[in-house]
């Protein structure tokens, strides 16, 4: 049975701690924010620029709803989508930097053990550190996502872009498989947190975590798939098992006897 | 009642043994010095004895509840001041404290009330709202026993709680301990400060992987070292400890320099004839005073006793 008073204290106390951390709310919170002006600018650009090489791209070529569009609309569209697609590294990358932190930075100061000696369960320690990483980044995905969805309508060099961009699949991968992506990386964290002693290694060991955006920004680049709503479902049901899986792994770590004992 | 129980409490590390075979009764309202050297296996004993750890064999309770099967119980009964403070340096004393008193199952108001009640206890209101970051390390310290008492627990675990402090908060934080005592809870002190032991336990465990000795520091003493009578003389002392051991009422004597430490069953009856016996040899009494051996002494040797034991199995 989860103990919801005390999971909400120590969310309380996680987003406190990072609160103060001005140095670690910054290199966090900030860059994510440059990711859509970012996007948003290059997509600018690309209506600017008439490259007949653009129709080549296999990406282009397969998606029949692209058919028909100018040649600055369509660079517009397929880098639209390339970038989108990087807005699912945000829910790994923000969750695992506050989870690396909050967890070994707990075991670096020692201050597990008195956390452990309360009379709070594994499960709901385990879940107010998860939900207070994974909470942040999601959020933040969200809004970076918003501000990109709401920027397109002006960079767009054609109506039709803006729909294209941000197309059903996107918006499946956002709402779905964002938050399993920020759940597999802090369940890495937690995992590597037991053998690592440095929050910056625990972030880089768990830099594995960009394999499976990495595979959908190229496999849409090289044409390998449209990443309709039904392939977002699919790959959300593939994260979700796998996010099942960590977890199950993280909760097996994460147990007050190995935590005094064998953490290192 | 007894607040804390154990039955051959036995702790493995793979083929490491760190605890074995702990047997202890210790009584509710009992101050219990916990002593023993580096990796005698006294913070995991701690460990097990706060439902952090599970035991290999035997079993445990504290306050009445099973460390094994009544694990959240005795974590809520309990509380503990770790080796090192593990308190949130970003943190204020207050949040730090309204924190754990949350988590504990305080309401907010309770969390607050506590959190004064033991600021002010310890003369960290005024530091209430600094970032304990900034704290020196008695203060930090201070903060740590606070929390461990917030939540108002039958048994408390203090794991060296005066170190690195000055003797004016060393001396607050031991009248807090005998408060505490008065109060109705049992402390279970860990330490290497034996005159602080000495000075507050009622109970004395003496403990290398398994306990050598359990008993009041006054039967410790007199289990030891009976009483005994220190003789200063004018002169050496070693040349004149055969003549004083072949006395009939003389169980014991050790010289140093100037010092005779004789071993004896009645002092009052028999201190005139030691003197008699001394004069009679020729040697110079200065004086002579009742001996009692510091809790170190009785320490120290229960600890020689004990390694020379280990080594002849």
């Amino acid at each position: 049975m989860l103990h919801w008073d005390r999971i909400t204290v120590l969310i309380r106390k996680e987003w406190l701690e990072l609160r103060r951390s001005r140095g670690l709310l910054l290199s966090t919170f900030v860059p994510p924010l440059i990711l859509p002006l970012f996007a948003l600018g290059l997509i600018f650009a690309m209506g600017l620029v008439s490259d007949p090489d653009t129709a080549e791209i296999p990406a282009a070529a397969i998606d029949p709803a692209l058919a028909g569009l100018g040649l600055e609309a369509l660079a517009q569209v397929i880098f639209g989508r390339q970038f989108s697609t990087l807005f699912l590294l945000l829910p790994m990358v923000i969750p695992n930097v506050l989870a690396s932190y909050s967890i070994v930075g707990e075991k670096n100061r020692r201050t597990l053990e008195p956390l452990l000696a309360a009379p709070i369960s594994v499960g709901d320690l385990l879940l107010g550190k998860v939900l207070a990483a994974i909470i942040p980044g999601i959020a933040l995905t969200w809004l970076c996502a918003l501000l990109f969805a709401a920027g397109l309508g002006f960079v767009a060099i054609d109506p039709v872009v803006p729909g294209l961009v941000l197309h059903p699949g996107w918006i499946v991968m956002l709402l779905l498989a964002s938050p399993l992506l920020a759940l597999i990386a802090v369940a890495l964290t937690v995992m590597v947190s037991a053998r690592v002693n440095d929050p910056r290694s625990a972030q880089q060991i768990a830099g594995v975590l960009i394999v499976p955006v990495m595979l959908l920004f190229f496999g849409q680049m090289l044409g390998l798939f449209v990443l309709d709503p039904a392939v977002a479902l699919l790959f959300s049901l593939v994260l979700a098992l796998v996010a099942v899986g960590l977890l199950w792994l993280a909760t097996q770590a994460f147990q007050r006897e190995k935590i005094l004992t064998r953490w290192r | 009642m007894n607040a804390i129980e154990c039955h051959r409490l036995t702790r493995h590390f793979d083929r490491l043994v760190a605890v074995a075979d702990l047997d202890l009764a210790i009584p509710a309202g009992t101050i219990f010095g916990f002593l023993g050297p580096n990796g005698a296996g006294k913070t995991t004993t701690v460990r097990m004895l706060c439902a952090l750890i599970a035991p290999s064999s035997g079993t445990a309770r504290v306050a009445g509840f099973d460390v094994q099967t009544q694990a959240a119980a005795v974590r809520a009964v309990t509380g503990i001041l770790t080796e090192t403070p593990g308190l949130y340096d970003t943190l204020s004393a207050l949040e730090n404290l309204t924190f754990f008193a949350r988590l504990y199952g305080l309401s907010a108001t309770q969390a607050a009330e506590r959190a004064a009640h033991y600021l002010r206890l310890f003369e960290l209101w005024e530091r209430r709202n600094d970032p304990v970051g900034g704290f020196s390390k008695g203060m930090r310290q201070k903060l740590a026993i606070a929390r461990a008492l917030l939540h108002d627990p039958a048994v408390v675990f203090l794991d060296e709680p005066t170190a690195g402090l000055d003797p004016a908060a060393a001396r607050a934080v031991r009248d807090v301990i005998k408060t505490l005592r008065a109060g109705g809870r049992t402390i279970f002190l860990t330490t290497h400060n034996l005159a602080e032991a000495d000075e507050l336990c009622d109970l004395i465990g003496v403990f290398r992987t398994r306990l050598i000795s359990l008993d009041t520091p006054a039967n410790l003493r007199a289990r030891l070292f009976g009483q005994s009578v220190r003789v200063v003389l004018a002169g050496p002392a070693a040349p004149l400890a055969p003549l004083v051991q072949q006395l009939p009422f003389v169980s014991g004597v050790d010289a140093e320099e100037r010092v005779l430490l004789v071993r004896l069953a009645n002092p009052d009856q028999h201190n005139p004839a030691l003197v008699r016996a001394l004069v009679a040899a020729g040697a110079d009494v200065c004086y002579l005073e009742p001996f009692t051996p510091s809790l170190e002494t009785v320490y120290l040797e229960l600890m020689q006793e004990a390694v020379t034991v280990d080594s002849a199995s």
